[in-house]
């Protein structure tokens, strides 16, 4: 199992981070935004849980950061369900473009 | 209390300051429960208690109380002080005590254990103090005592007076005719003046009336004077001098709905703060090359001892005057006498240890055997070694000190607030701008004399005698009869100060006693005729009143003769001392012969305008017909005081033989507390003024009368047509009615460029709003600048506002790009 090395894991963090950033960016239904949020975050995971792997230093450290960004994810995803429920009841809508009343 | 019988001096000071604090809380608790007073209860009840709808006369006999158990303490304290037979350190002991107030060094207890030894042996001094205080203390000498005694007795007296004079404020609602006069001068003219009561009479100005705030006042401007007379050092001096021109500036301005009262108070406020900033500087100047305040301290520490241990000395109460000697590298700093033949030149003065090392063994600086040549100033100070101050300084410091009483005794050039401080009621004119306040600064200037150099003391006789003149020259023809008596007190002011600057010191003095006497008394009758006549101060329009009111007529012409120095009456005795003390030093010093002719020609103008006053206000027939219907004498409680006060004038310097000038008891007592230098520095001059002496007083005597003569003749005799007297005069005449232009000298020249400097200040602050303003307003302004700033940022927030779209998606795409830019400018540092 050795053999594989930490490059690809590199590799699949990153693409995984990409999608999630251009989901965020593009996608204008709030849930979407709230899923790209999630891949930025599990590629994160995966980058720590392979540095765990692959730096003795970082052994134990790196997976309980992972446990602790799945914890915050779960968190984050609770507030912003919440703030997207209150969104849409006010505005019937989830649509992200829509919600720019805080505009300059 | 009764083994240190100077305590009485401390309870007499602070007695005025008790009734001022009751006065003050009676008010405010009144004010305070106003709103209550329809309302029964205790709210209401306290409203009713401390005064009411209707100003309560108990504050004012409160008022007088305390200050008449005052006077006969000063009194008792006066003559016990006389009669105490102890000497030297006991007495002083006895009628001196002082403590630390502020400390600013270490207490003794970190002394040397070898000066606690000396001090344990030294028992005849004061304990001199290592480290800086504040300290507040009294002694009382025998011219403390004399003038805390004429402070309070005048002050009773004008006390009671006041009852009378200021009855009008006591009731509920005071008509004040003055501002609506001034206010109605712009719209409806008055004509010549005659018939400005008439149309004035039913739309005064309204309000309560201030019976006991007056009392408040006087009480607090008493503490002040009375603790300023006690002070034995420069600080509490200073403290209670700005006090009593506190007081001064509330009086002045007691009816401060008249604009011009209240222009008058913050004249004599300003003027005064200019001497006062001399004052201070002269005050940090002994406080850091002395390091001490006291005066005593001080005198001890510039001037020479009275004798060594050998009780010798050539030089005793010598300000001495040394040289620098060069110094190699980091030794001490030493300093010698000049030689023999140039003493009492020299670029520093010497400044004496307060204790010597060995009190049983000492010499002191001098050119004898023994003497000390030279000295050792360590750059530590302390008060076992000698130290120095530069020459020049220590002059500073002199004039520093003059100033302060130039400007609270009106010397020339500080005097114009003195006669527009005549705004005020004319109880406040006799007992704080004639017989005790402006006095204080000639008080001062005889307990600083010792710190006085001799070009100060010339300084000091000049200014003397110039103000003495052209007040006497303005005196001359104005018309207000309370101006008149403002001017003449100016010229004794000057007499007093010319009489210590030429040496005369007890002169002085005594001339302060006898005036602040017979001016009191003077001022008390012209406030007796002002009241008498409903507020007509133009002697213009007066004229035979001694029919309606003799007592107010022959009082004040015992006031009138005293103070032209008729024989036998207080003022003969001060003013002949003081120009036989003028003429002995112009003939001693030629070159000061202006110092001899000014007060001489002066004696001889007194007499003429003072006289001039006295025949216009109570000789011949009344001009103003309508006066002469309403002139009543004044109540009892009025004309009481001015007896008591004639009575006063009359006999206050007698002695026995009471023929004689020089046998003056007062004269006598003043003597035992005057500076043990001058006689030695004025030797020469005052040989020469006893010499003179009888010269002197025929010359006066013969001036006053003739100046006495003339006055009759113009006044008395050929009486003037009223017509004649609203006649213009020539241009010397208008020029002496034009007070020599001093306000238009310094309106020119300081006034109206400050007002000017403020304007352009003004509007080189603010954004215009007159669009009529000068040109000079429309430059750019502060304001402008402040607002270009402002106006810049709004226009780069308005720009920038369009980068917060507010979609969520711009933010991230933002975001990300960021963080791709950081990331690529971080890598590419990296290599």
């Amino acid at each position: 199992m050795n053999e594989l090395g930490i490059q690809p894991f590199f590799i699949l963090s990153a693409f995984l981070f990409v999608c999630g950033v251009v989901c965020i960016a593009s996608k204008r239904n709030a849930i979407g935004v709230l899923m790209g949020v999630e891949l930025v975050l599990n590629a994160a995971n995966i980058n720590l849980v392979a540095f765990a792997r692959f730096n003795p230093a970082f052994r134990l450290d790196g997976q309980v950061f992972a446990l602790m960004v799945i914890v915050l994810a779960a968190a984050e995803a609770a507030v912003a369900l919440a703030i997207i429920l209150n969104f849409y009841n006010n505005h019937a809508t989830v649509d992200v473009d829509s919600a720019d009343e805080l505009k300059g | 209390m009764f083994d240190v019988p100077g305590r009485i001096y401390v309870v007499a000071t602070l007695l005025p300051l008790a009734a001022f604090v009751v006065l003050l809380i009676a008010g405010a608790t009144r004010s305070f429960y106003r709103p209550f007073r329809k309302q029964g209860g205790f709210a209401g009840s306290m409203y009713w208690i401390c005064g009411g709808d209707k100003p309560l006369k108990t504050g004012a006999y409160l008022a007088t109380g305390c200050m008449a158990v005052a006077a006969a303490l000063g009194v008792y304290g006066l003559v016990s002080f006389l009669a105490d037979p102890s000497e030297g350190s006991i007495r002083a002991s006895r009628w001196a005590e002082r403590i630390d107030w502020v400390r600013i060094g270490p207490l003794d207890t970190s002394s040397p254990p070898e000066w606690e030894r000396q001090r344990a042996a030294d028992t005849t001094r004061a304990t001199p103090r290592l480290a800086l205080a504040l300290e507040l203390g009294y002694k009382i000498d025998h011219l403390t005592a004399v003038v805390f005694a004429m402070v309070t007795v005048i002050s009773t007296l004008i006390f009671i007076f006041s009852i009378g004079y200021m009855k009008d404020e006591a009731h509920e609602t005071y008509e004040d005719h003055l501002v609506h006069e001034r206010v109605g001068k712009v719209g409806e003219h008055h004509g010549d003046g005659h018939d400005s009561h008439s149309a004035a009479a039913h739309h005064g100005y309204h309000r309560r009336g201030r019976f006991g705030r007056f009392f408040l006042y006087l009480s607090l401007f008493c503490f002040s004077m009375l603790n300023l007379v006690i002070a034995d050092n420069l600080f509490q001096v200073f403290v209670s001098w700005e006090l009593v021109g506190v007081c001064s500036f509330f009086l002045i301005g007691f009816y401060y709905e008249r604009p011009s009262a209240s222009a008058a108070a913050n004249k004599a406020f300003i003027v005064n703060r200019i001497g006062d900033a001399g004052f201070l500087i002269g005050i940090v100047l002994a406080w850091s090359y002395c390091g001490t305040l006291n005066i005593e301290e001080l005198t001890r520490r510039v001037r020479s001892p009275d004798r060594d241990s050998h009780n010798t000395y050539e030089l005793a109460n010598q300000v001495i005057r040394v040289n620098a000697t060069p110094v190699v590298g980091d030794a001490i700093p030493e300093y010698e006498l000049p030689p023999i033949e140039e003493a009492g030149t020299g670029t520093h003065v010497l400044l004496f240890p307060l204790a010597w090392p060995d009190p049983t063994h000492f010499h002191g600086p001098g050119y004898g055997k023994h003497k000390d040549k030279s000295f050792e100033v360590p750059a530590k100070r302390d008060y076992l070694s000698y130290g120095v101050m530069p020459y020049a300084l220590f002059v500073l410091m002199g004039i520093g000190i003059f100033l302060g009483c130039m400007g609270k005794s009106a010397q020339v050039p500080l005097q114009t607030w003195l006669p527009d401080a005549m705004e005020g009621p004319t109880p406040v004119s006799a007992l704080i701008h004639a017989a005790t306040m402006v006095a204080a600064g000639v008080y001062l200037v005889g307990r600083c004399y010792p710190l006085f150099a001799p070009e100060v003391l010339l300084f000091i006789a000049y200014i003397g005698a110039i103000t003495l003149f052209i007040s006497a020259t303005i005196a001359l023809v104005q018309t207000d009869i309370k101006r008149i008596l403002a001017y003449s007190t100016c010229s004794q002011l000057g007499f007093m100060m010319l009489a210590l600057g030429v040496g005369g010191w007890i002169a002085g003095l005594l001339h302060l006693i006898t005036h602040a006497f017979f001016k009191a008394l003077l001022f008390l009758c012209s406030g007796s005729v002002i009241h008498g006549c409903h507020h007509e101060q133009d002697i213009r329009k007066m004229g035979g009143l001694w029919r309606k009111m003799p007592v107010t007529a022959f009082t004040m012409l015992v006031g009138v003769l005293a103070i032209s120095g008729a024989p036998f009456l207080s003022g003969w005795y001060s003013k002949e001392q003081i120009l036989s003390a003028a003429m002995g030093y112009g003939l001693e010093h030629k070159r000061h012969i202006l110092l001899l002719v000014l007060p001489f020609l002066t004696a001889g103008l007194t007499a003429y305008y003072m006289f001039r006053l006295w025949f216009l206000t109570f000789v011949g027939k009344t001009r103003d017909t309508h006066l002469a219907e309403k002139v009543h004498e004044s109540p009892w409680v009025m004309t009481g005081p001015l007896v008591l006060l004639a009575v006063f004038s009359v006999g206050v310097a007698w002695g026995w033989p009471f023929w004689d000038a020089e046998a003056s008891y007062l004269g006598h007592v003043l003597k035992e507390s005057q500076p043990a230098f001058v006689a030695v520095q004025f030797a020469a001059e005052h040989h020469e003024a006893e010499h003179r002496h009888l010269t002197a007083g025929a010359l006066a005597l013969l001036l006053a009368v003739s100046g006495a003569w003339l006055a009759w003749w113009f006044f008395g005799w050929r009486q003037p047509a009223e017509s004649e007297m609203y006649r213009p005069g020539g241009p010397g005449y208008r020029f002496l009615y034009g007070k020599w232009y001093f306000d238009e000298l310094y309106d020119t020249t300081i006034v109206n460029p400050t007002v000017m400097l403020a304007t352009v200040a003004a509007a080189a602050d603010k954004a215009p709003t007159d669009k009529t303003a000068p040109p000079y307003v429309t430059l750019p302004t502060l304001d402008g600048i402040l607002n270009a700033m402002a106006e810049l940022f709004v226009v780069v927030g308005r720009s920038l506002r369009a980068v917060q779209t507010g979609r969520i998606r711009t933010y991230a795409l933002t975001l990300a790009l960021t963080a791709v830019a950081v990331l690529g400018i971080l890598t590419a540092l990296a290599k």
